[in-house]
C-alpha cells in the first residue's frame, strides 16, 4: 500500500520536475526524494508524491466528450499528447465549485497514458520527514479514507493530507 | 512553353521533377562526400564522375523540358565538372562553393517550377543568372592546361611512363580523354597497371561486372574495359579489364579467387612509333599483343557500350525501383479504410445470421472468413503505411550541404555529425520535417556555437560540434540534435518575455526554469542581441513548434549553461491523415471523417416523418433515417425548433444514416490521435485532433455512431418517448 508514497530509491528520480518559488529547496529536493506536491481545495491541503507529477500547466482549451461521466472534464492538449482531464475535486467527492483563476493542472502518468487532474491551487513542493508523517489508517475513516494514505504535519495544527493516487484512480478509472 | 496543358503534360512535368530532385541529391551527397575527401586529399575519381555524369544528365533533362536557364547553367556546370575530371583544373574552394550553390539554385529553381506547375516559371529566377555569371567567369579565366599537381610531387630521379609506353594505338585509339587522363595520373604515381581477362554470361553481365568492380574497388582503380574477343562461348563476353592497381599483385589475386580469371601485368614495351596525332585515325589493327582483340564495334563505340558503367547503373536502378507518387498511395489507403467499413457490415450481418435459428452453420463460415479478411486487411494497410516509409537520410544530407554553407557564412567551423539516417519514417512527415529541423540546427549554429576564440577561452575545442541523431523508440522516432554550444539562459529568455510583454510579472515569478525555456517556442521571442540574416528575428521556434504539433511531434529542450543545449522531437512513425468534414453540434466542433459522408444536405423541419417514433426524411426516393447528434451526445439543449438543419448524410456498407448537425464549417485534413485508454469506454470517437491553438476536435467514429443508431432504432418499437422531431 505505501509503494506510492515511498518514492523513488536514489537514481530512480525519473519523472522528478521542478516547480515552485525556492530554488535553494527545490534542489534539495533533487537530492532528497521525499517530496510531496501540494495543492489546496476547499480549506484542506492536499499532497502527492512529487515523482508522480510529470508536469504541471495552466488550464487550457478544454474539449468537453460526450457520454463520459462527470468527473471526466474532458480532453486537453498536452504538447501533442491527448490527455484524458480528471476532476480531482469529483474524484475525492468534494462539492462542486466554479474554477478558481489559480487552478492547475497535474499531469500525471498512468500505464503510459498520460492523465490531468484539475486542482483548485497549487501550494508549494513539501519535504516531510518521515517523523512527521503518520501512517495510521485509523487516524480517518468516512468515504474519502480509503484515498488517504497517510497525514503528514507540517506545523501545530496544520497537516496535509497525502493521497493514495493510485488508489483514486483504480477506483474512477478502472 | 507555357503552362503545361492536360494529364499527359502534368505527370510528365511530375516525372521530370521527382527525377530531377533524386539527381540533385545524389549531386548533393556526392558533393559532400568530395567536400569531405578534399580535406584529406584525392577524391575517390569515382564520385567525381558520378558528380559529372549526374550533371550530365540533368542537363538532358533541363533541355528536354524547356527549362532553358537551368539547361544552361547545367552544361556550364558539366564543362566546368569536365575540365576538373580530366586535371585541366583543380578542385579549387570558390568552385566548390558555386557546385554546392547550384544544387541549391537547382533546387528552388525546381520548387518554383513545381508550385506554377510551368516548366518557364523560374526562368527569371535572378540566383540562375549570377551563378550563370560567375560560371561563365571561371571558364573564361580557365588557365591553359597546365601538368597535373601529382606529376610535380613526383621525384625526378625515374621518368614516369606514358600511356604512349605500355599500349600500342590499338588500345589508346580507344580510350576516351578521361581515361586516358586517369591512365595518366595513375602512371604518374607509379602504379602497376594490369589487365584482368574475365568472362561473363551475357545475360547477367551488368550484375556480374558490378560485383567485380566492387571487389576490386579497394585494390584499384578501374581505368576502362575492353571487349575481348578471347571466347569460344557464344553465351560469354570476355572482357579485358585495365587496372591501376594499388595494392599488390597478391591482393589482385585474392580478390578475385573465386572467379576465373588471367591476370597480366602490363609492362612497357619497346616504343612504338609514335604517330604524327592520335587524332589521324590510322587504321585500327586486328589484333593486339597480349592475345587481345578489340572490336570496337560491339563495344558499341569509345562512349556507349555495353559494358560502360553508366549504362549499367541506370539499367539497375530501373529494375529495383519504382517511384510512385505519395497521393496514389493515399488513394489505396482510401480504399483500405473503405474496405475497413465493408469488414464491419459484414461481421455485423455474420452476427445477425447466428442469432437466426438454422443459420448457424452459415454464420460460423461467415464469421470464418471475415475473420481472413481482416488479417489480410490489416496486413495490406501495414504494407501501404510501410511503402510510404523511406529513410530519413535525403533529408539529412540536406541539411549537412546547410550546415556547411551556414557554417563558412558565419565564419565558425563546425563538426556536424549525423546518426541514424537510415532510421525510417512516413514520407509525408519527412516534407514537414526539414523545415523545423533546419530552424533549429540554424539556431544551433548561429546562437549556440560560441566563435572560436570563445570557445578557446572556455577550454573547448575551437571547433564546434553539432551532432544530428535520429532513431525508432517503439512506435515513435526520435531526432536529437545537440551542440556543444554556450547553452541556453533561461533567466534570458524569461526577461525577453518579460520585456515583450509575453508573460506578466506575476507569472515569471513562479515560473520554474524549465517552464521559462519553453517561452522559446512563443511567437516573437529571440534571445539574440544582434540580429543576423541567418536567425534571431524570433520567427522560427514558434514555427518549429508548430509544424511538429501539426505532426502529432512533440519538441522538447534541454540546455546547461556554457555546455550545449539538446532539441529533442519525438514523432510517430506514420501518420494517420485523413480529410475530415468539421461540423458544429451544440457549439462545440467535431469531425467526421470523409469518407464516410456521402453528401451533406439542408433539411427544413417539415421534410421530416416519424416512422415507428424514429426521425426520418426523404432521399431521392429512399428513406433516410435520422439521428440528432446533439441528443445522440446528450447534449439537447434547445428549446426551439430551428427553421432548418443540416443533414451530413453518412454510409457504411448498405447503411445509411443522416446525422443532424446545427452547422457545416468544411473540410480539413486532420491527423488522428487516439484517445487514452480511460476513454476507451467511449465508443463513438476514433480521437482526436489538433486544429491549431492547442484546440482539440474530437472524430466521430461514424460506424459506431450508425450500428448504434440501427440497434437502439431496432428497439424503439416499444418505444414511444424522444420521438417528436422538434
Amino acid at each position: 500500500m505505501s509503494k506510492a508514497i515511498v518514492p523513488a530509491v536514489e537514481g530512480e528520480s525519473r519523472s522528478l520536475r521542478r516547480y515552485g518559488r525556492h530554488k535553494e529547496e527545490l534542489e534539495s529536493f533533487e537530492t532528497q526524494p521525499s517530496g510531496f506536491l501540494c495543492f489546496k481545495m476547499d480549506d484542506d491541503e492536499y499532497g502527492i508524491d512529487l515523482n508522480l507529477v510529470r508536469q504541471i500547466v495552466k488550464p487550457s482549451a478544454l474539449t468537453w466528450v460526450p457520454r463520459t461521466e462527470p468527473f471526466i472534464l474532458g480532453v486537453v492538449s498536452i504538447r501533442g499528447e491527448v490527455a484524458t482531464l480528471i476532476d480531482l475535486r469529483s474524484c475525492l467527492r468534494l462539492l462542486p465549485t466554479k474554477w478558481p483563476r489559480s487552478s492547475r493542472i497535474l499531469i500525471v502518468e498512468r500505464d503510459g497514458e498520460a492523465l490531468g487532474l484539475l486542482v483548485d491551487e497549487v501550494t508549494q513542493v513539501r519535504r516531510l520527514p518521515s517523523s512527521s508523517i503518520e501512517r495510521d489508517p485509523s487516524l480517518l475513516d468516512g468515504p474519502r479514507a480509503e484515498y488517504v494514505l497517510a497525514l503528514g504535519r507540517t506545523g501545530h495544527r496544520d497537516f496535509v493530507v497525502i493521497i493514495d493516487l493510485d488508489a483514486v484512480l483504480r477506483e474512477w478509472l478502472p | 512553353m507555357g503552362e503545361v496543358k492536360g494529364q499527359a503534360g502534368a505527370k510528365a512535368l511530375q516525372e521530370f521533377l521527382s527525377e530531377a530532385q533524386d539527381i540533385l541529391e545524389g549531386l548533393g551527397r556526392s558533393l559532400m562526400s568530395i567536400d569531405d575527401a578534399l580535406r584529406r586529399g584525392e577524391p575517390d575519381p569515382d564520385v567525381v564522375n558520378d558528380v559529372f555524369r549526374g550533371m550530365h544528365t540533368l542537363k538532358s533533362l533541363c533541355g528536354m523540358f524547356g527549362v532553358e536557364p537551368l539547361a544552361r547553367l547545367a552544361h556550364l556546370e558539366e564543362s566546368l565538372l569536365e575540365e576538373i575530371r580530366l586535371g585541366r583544373k583543380a578542385w579549387e574552394a570558390h568552385l566548390m562553393d558555386l557546385l554546392f550553390e547550384s544544387v541549391e539554385c537547382f533546387l528552388s529553381a525546381l520548387s518554383v517550377v513545381a508550385e506554377k506547375k510551368d516548366p518557364t516559371a523560374a526562368d527569371d529566377l535572378e540566383s540562375i543568372f549570377v551563378l550563370l555569371a560567375r560560371l561563365e567567369g571561371t571558364s573564361h579565366a580557365s588557365q591553359a592546361p597546365r601538368p597535373s599537381r601529382v606529376a610535380d610531387d613526383l621525384a625526378p630521379q625515374h621518368r614516369a611512363y606514358e600511356p604512349e609506353d605500355l599500349f600500342g594505338l590499338d588500345i589508346l585509339e580507344v580510350l576516351t580523354e578521361y581515361e586516358e587522363h586517369r591512365l595518366r595520373v595513375n602512371l604518374q604515381r607509379g602504379m602497376k597497371l594490369c589487365f584482368v581477362l574475365m568472362s561473363f554470361s551475357l545475360d547477367a553481365i551488368d550484375i556480374e561486372l558490378d560485383k567485380v568492380k566492387k571487389r576490386l574497388k579497394p585494390v584499384g582503380e578501374i581505368i576502362t574495359y575492353l571487349p575481348s574477343a578471347d571466347t569460344a562461348d557464344p553465351d560469354k563476353l570476355a572482357l579485358n579489364i585495365i587496372i591501376a592497381l594499388h595494392g599488390t599483385l597478391a591482393d589482385l589475386e585474392e580478390v578475385l579467387a573465386d572467379k576465373a580469371h588471367v591476370v597480366e601485368e602490363i609492362r612497357p614495351r619497346s616504343r612504338p612509333p609514335l604517330p604524327p596525332r592520335l587524332s589521324d585515325r590510322p587504321e585500327p589493327a586486328a589484333a593486339l599483343s597480349h592475345d587481345l582483340a578489340v572490336d570496337v564495334d560491339t563495344a558499341g563505340g569509345a562512349d556507349g557500350g555495353l559494358s560502360r558503367e553508366g549504362g549499367v547503373a541506370s539499367l539497375k536502378s530501373v529494375a529495383q525501383t519504382v517511384r510512385v507518387d505519395i497521393r496514389k498511395l493515399d488513394r489505396l489507403m482510401n480504399v483500405v479504410g473503405e474496405l475497413a467499413l465493408a469488414r464491419t457490415a459484414i461481421a455485423r450481418i455474420g452476427a445477425e445470421l447466428g442469432a437466426m435459428s438454422g443459420r448457424r452453420d452459415l454464420a460460423i463460415e461467415l464469421h470464418r472468413i471475415s475473420g481472413g479478411f481482416d488479417r489480410r486487411l490489416g496486413e495490406l494497410r501495414e504494407g501501404i503505411l510501410e511503402v510510404r516509409m523511406v529513410p530519413l537520410g535525403q533529408m539529412f544530407d540536406r541539411l549537412a550541404r546547410m550546415v556547411r554553407k551556414v557554417s563558412r557564412e558565419l565564419g565558425k567551423e563546425i563538426h556536424f555529425v549525423m546518426s541514424g539516417a537510415d532510421t525510417e519514417v512516413d514520407k509525408l512527415i519527412i516534407e514537414e520535417l526539414s523545415d523545423p529541423l533546419m530552424h533549429i540546427i540554424r539556431n544551433a549554429i548561429d546562437h549556440g556555437i560560441e566563435a572560436g576564440e570563445v570557445r578557446g577561452a572556455a577550454g573547448k575545442p575551437s571547433k564546434g560540434t553539432v551532432a544530428l541523431t535520429a532513431y525508432q523508440k517503439g512506435n515513435h522516432v526520435v531526432i536529437e540534435v545537440e551542440d556543444d554550444g554556450a547553452g541556453i539562459d533561461s533567466r534570458k529568455v524569461l526577461t525577453a518575455a518579460l520585456n515583450r510583454g509575453l508573460v506578466t510579472h506575476e507569472q515569471a515569478e513562479v515560473m520554474g526554469d524549465r517552464e521559462a525555456m519553453y517561452l522559446l517556442f512563443i511567437p516573437g521571442l529571440s534571445t539574440s542581441e544582434k540580429t543576423t540574416a541567418i536567425s534571431g528575428r524570433g520567427v522560427g521556434m514558434d514555427v518549429v513548434k508548430t509544424n511538429i504539433s501539426a505532426l502529432g511531434g512533440v519538441v522538447e529542450v534541454q540546455s546547461e549553461l556554457g555546455i550545449g543545449s539538446k532539441f529533442t522531437i519525438t514523432l510517430p512513425v506514420t501518420l494517420a491523415i485523413i480529410p475530415a468534414l468539421l461540423v458544429v453540434v451544440a457549439d462545440r466542433t467535431y469531425a467526421v471523417p470523409l469518407n464516410t459522408v456521402a453528401e451533406a444536405l439542408l433539411v427544413s423541419p417539415s421534410d421530416v416523418r416519424d416512422v415507428l417514433g424514429s426521425p426520418t426524411m426523404e432521399l431521392r426516393g429512399q428513406t433516410l433515417a435520422l439521428c440528432r447528434l446533439d441528443r445522440f451526445f446528450g447534449v439537447d439543449r434547445r428549446t426551439t425548433a430551428p427553421n432548418e438543419s443540416r443533414v451530413v448524410v453518412a454510409s457504411l456498407g448498405q447503411r445509411r444514416l443522416g446525422l443532424v448537425v446545427d452547422n457545416l464549417i468544411g473540410q480539413q485534413d486532420v491527423v488522428i490521435k487516439p484517445l487514452g485508454r480511460s476513454l476507451s469506454g467511449v465508443r463513438c470517437f476514433s480521437g482526436a485532433t489538433d486544429i491549431g491553438e492547442e484546440q482539440l476536435v474530437l472524430v466521430i467514429d461514424t460506424a459506431a455512431v450508425i450500428e448504434e443508431a440501427f440497434q437502439s432504432s431496432e428497439k424503439l418499437e416499444t418505444r414511444v418517448d424522444n420521438s417528436e422531431w422538434t
